[in-house]
């Protein structure tokens, strides 16, 4: 059926790397008018980085696309308007002060006056038509953010866009918001636009999408018709992978104290958590983004303190522990943002690395720069960051430096506990493999709490795994337990193991 | 057809900020002799009056390193918040607290030796001026009021408060109806350097400026602002005390405006009146950017923009060119070098359009 279609948009051999890392390799990808196609992938799978293409803002190292067959290349965003793609961003772009028509209407009519009353019965119109039950004169400020969604699809349907781009709608949605937003897009399916539903949920992909595009690590690892699918976990299977990359040697370790120790631990996203972390071993926390997984971060890492049941790190209850000072020694956080909150992109490696480790280097009122530096020098080598400049900015490294630059400065605390948050997200092959490297050398030390996404990773590196799904955690289990392992896209899923 | 292709430079050119500077400063020359051609006064002749004026004799350097003296403390002081990206526009009131905070010292206490009565003055003038800058601080962490805002409607606060004292409590009996204090006591004067016009004022300049200069380099407070200012979200993080370090700079930034309140009224004029409020505070803004917040060149655009004071003064004098030229001539340094820092971050060059 879906050869006989002519194909509205085309992807050929799309590629795209931000220096050594391939966020696109060869991306083939085809979208009709009428059906929604839905793109399934991890954060940082390369889904942002094609829609971006698709949308103007990114131009592709190679590949084209094409439109009814032909060739077209977007300089600009406006490039990819005019040719009738429209992208509904996350962050909606309204003005808030002016009303629902205006801001359809805006930069659309190029009249000197406005007719406010032909203004509002066209986006009336308009509205009918796809079924999006908006009021034309309400101020945006007084909308909610599933009305507000429905101006920018307005906008978008305003302009002729045959096209559109959803990225993760649902995410800024109540439950009930999410339903009249896919009644929406099976209405404009249906009167022949092609849409393009971005997301990394199981469920509303498998009840919106007409085909499944599945993305892992820049590349295209399956395209599904929706209808073909038989299983949830066979979808987060293949988004997660289940190879191992990389050949890393891991000794077996004998784990010793509790480091990190989590009872019962519930609140609104969480449900009845219970963790054990002991040094000398490596727990992976596996699971879809946005199960639970930050929300628990955070109560560990002390920005939230646990509504109900109990945190202990090295034993200490949660209210002690983060109120004492020498804490920063003991625990150690690699956020996955680490461009944004692990370090200063405008200071340079000496600056970077005191900001977690001034403590030490501190006497009175004073900072002792010159033993930072020197300090700073001898791990910056032993680590292999490059460039092995002290001095250079952290916005002159790569990813993969940068990441190896954090884990050095946070493993120079001797830290007792270690929670690394997608410590090799969009990294390329041999960062990866240092990063990993790294990770099970602190092991012998430390125990580490490591929440990744990406199945390989939990594999190679966790002595056990916890899969979380829900807020839940479905089940704890050894790596080496095959049996358990080989159902993780199951539980993944929410189907409990057997 | 050819395009301009705009690159972000991966570290700042070290040494296109003083071309674009100097650059900056000749476009804004030119601008300015355009505007008063405008007028109908010689363009070539206003600016070598402007220079001679300025920087043509001894007399006029010091009078120019005279004014640089409160323009330098209060920029050195809002430097330091916008290093925290706080961006405290009250330097004028801060400046006025400084001055009021001296000015009691001077006046509850004529007949105690200097020595008493400098460190003193030095001292009231820093705390008020600092609580001026502080509520501001609170404000914005507990309230959350807008710091830009509450520091400017606080100048005017300032100000207001001051004529109150003149025209009322603190008036000179004698004054004729002038609205301004008795004159200080000897002992509350800070004396002049020598021979010169110049007074001990500037070694405060050059030991605050020294202070804050070791203070960023070497302590772990000013390593912990610097952090901040960069990244918020990395220092809370790394768990640095954000409320508290906005306080202290904000703190800091008012008691340096007050300072300089303290050395206008106490060595320039020797009383408290309203016409220690020229604008200073607001000259301190446009200094600090030019400068780029550092406080090596805060000193030297310091100096610059009091010879254009004292340049303008001539001007007037001799082109009755208005006054508020100065204000005009401010803006456009300010402008045109704003605008050329945009080529110390990004590299421009022209490309073929596909």
């Amino acid at each position: 059926m879906v050869d006989s279609t002519p194909s509205y948009i085309r992807l050929e051999n799309i590629s795209k790397s931000f220096g050594a890392v391939h966020a696109n390799r060869k991306i083939n990808l085809d979208i009709y008018s009428g059906r929604i196609k839905a793109l399934l992938g991890e954060n940082g799978a390369g889904k942002s980085t094609l829609m971006s293409i698709l949308a103007g803002q990114l131009q592709p190292d190679s590949g084209r696309i094409l439109i009814n067959g032909k060739p077209v290349a977007f300089s600009s965003t406006k490039a990819a308007i005019n040719a009738g793609i429209g992208m509904v961003y996350q962050h909606f772009m309204l003005i808030d002060a002016m009303t629902v028509a205006e801001n359809i209407l805006l930069g659309q009519d190029k009249r000197f006056f406005l007719n406010p009353k032909k203004m509002k019965c066209l986006v009336k119109d308009l509205a009918d038509r796809y079924e999006l039950d908006i009021d034309p004169s309400a101020r945006i400020s007084n909308l909610s953010m599933g009305e507000k969604q429905r101006v920018e699809i307005l906008k978008l349907l305003y302009r002729q866009s045959q096209f559109l781009i959803f990225d993760e709608p649902t995410a800024v949605l109540a439950p009930q918001e999410t339903g009249h937003l896919f009644d929406a897009l099976k209405q404009m399916a249906k009167q022949g636009k092609a849409i393009v539903f971005i997301s990394h949920k199981l469920d509303e992909v498998l009840e919106i999408a007409d085909e499944i595009a599945v993305l892992r690590h820049g590349q295209v690892v399956g395209t599904l018709d929706a209808a073909d699918v038989s299983s949830k976990s066979e979808l987060a299977r293949l988004m997660v992978g289940r190879e191992i990359m990389l050949q890393i040697e891991k000794q077996p370790l004998e784990p010793k104290q509790m480091v990190l120790k989590v009872e019962g631990l519930s609140n609104n996203l969480l449900e009845n958590i219970d963790l054990e972390v002991r040094q000398g071993e490596i727990l992976g926390i596996v699971g879809v983004s946005g199960n639970g997984q930050k929300p628990l971060v955070e109560t560990i890492c002390g920005l939230h303190p646990p509504e109900t049941g109990e945190v202990f790190i090295l034993g200490q209850p949660w209210n002690r522990f983060f109120l004492q000072r020498p804490w920063e020694n003991a625990l150690s956080y690699i956020p996955e943002d680490r461009q944004g909150l692990g370090v200063c992109m405008g200071l340079d490696l000496v600056d970077n690395f005191l900001l977690t480790t001034r403590e030490g280097f501190s006497s009175g009122p004073w900072l002792n720069k010159r033993k930072a530096e020197i300090k700073a020098k001898g791990l910056i080598e032993a680590f292999g960051v490059k460039p092995g400049n002290v001095r250079a900015l952290a916005r002159q490294l790569s990813g993969g430096n940068l990441q190896k630059m954090v884990l050095a400065r946070e493993f120079y605390r001797k830290p007792r506990l270690i929670v690394a948050e997608q410590p090799t997200q969009g990294l390329d092959i041999a960062a990866t493999e240092d990063v990993w490297n790294l990770l099970l050398k602190a092991r012998e030390k430390t125990g580490i709490l490591l929440i990744t996404g990406d199945l390989s990773e939990a594999l190679t590196l966790s002595d056990r795994i916890a899969v979380m799904f829900e807020g839940r955690i479905m089940d704890t289990f050894s790596t080496s337990d095959t049996e358990k392992t080989r159902q993780i896209g199951l539980m993944m899923a929410g189907i409990a193991p057997v | 057809m050819f395009k301009f292709i705009i690159k972000k430079r991966q570290a700042p050119l070290v040494w296109s900020s003083c071309l674009v500077f100097f650059g900056a400063l000749v476009l804004s020359l030119a601008v300015s002799a355009i505007m008063l051609a405008l007028q109908n006064k010689p363009p070539l002749t206003a600016m070598v009056l402007l220079f001679n004026g300025a920087f043509g004799s001894l007399l006029a350097i010091q009078d120019c390193l005279i004014k640089a003296v409160p323009i330098f403390l209060c920029s050195l002081g809002v430097a330091i918040a916008f290093r925290l990206q706080i961006w405290n526009i009250g330097a004028e009131g801060q400046y006025v607290l400084g001055a009021i905070g001296a000015t009691w010292v001077a006046l509850r206490f004529p007949d105690l030796p200097w020595f008493v009565v400098l460190p003193g003055m030095l001292a009231t003038a820093f705390i008020a001026g600092g609580l001026w800058g502080l509520i501001p601080a609170v404000l914005k962490l507990y309230m959350r009021a807008n710091e830009i805002i509450v520091t400017l409607m606080f100048n005017y606060l300032a100000i207001l408060f001051l004529d109150y004292l003149v025209y009322g409590p603190w008036k000179d009996p004698v004054s004729f109806g002038f609205p301004m204090t008795r004159e200080f006591s000897t002992s509350a004067i800070v004396g002049k350097i020598g021979h010169t016009q110049l007074n001990w004022g500037i070694l405060l300049c050059i030991f605050s400026g020294v202070a804050i200069w070791i203070f960023f380099k070497y302590t772990r407070l000013g390593y912990e602002l610097k952090a901040s200012g960069e990244n918020i979200k990395a220092a809370r993080y790394a768990g640095l005390p954000y409320h508290r370090l906005v306080m202290l700079v904000l703190f800091l930034s008012g008691a340096l405006a007050g300072w300089a309140g303290f050395l206008e009224a106490s060595s320039t004029i020797n009383r408290l009146q309203p016409s220690i409020v020229v604008g200073y505070g607001y000259t301190a803004i446009v200094v600090a950017w030019l400068a780029r917040l550092n406080p090596i060149s805060i000193g030297i655009a310091s100096f610059l923009l009091a010879g254009l004071r004292v340049g303008l003064e001539h001007l007037q004098l001799d082109l009755q060119v208005p006054a508020a030229f100065g204000g005009i001539m401010e803006g456009l340094i300010l402008l045109t070098v704003l605008a050329g820092s945009f080529f110390v971050d990004y590299r421009v060059s022209l490309g073929k359009k596909s």
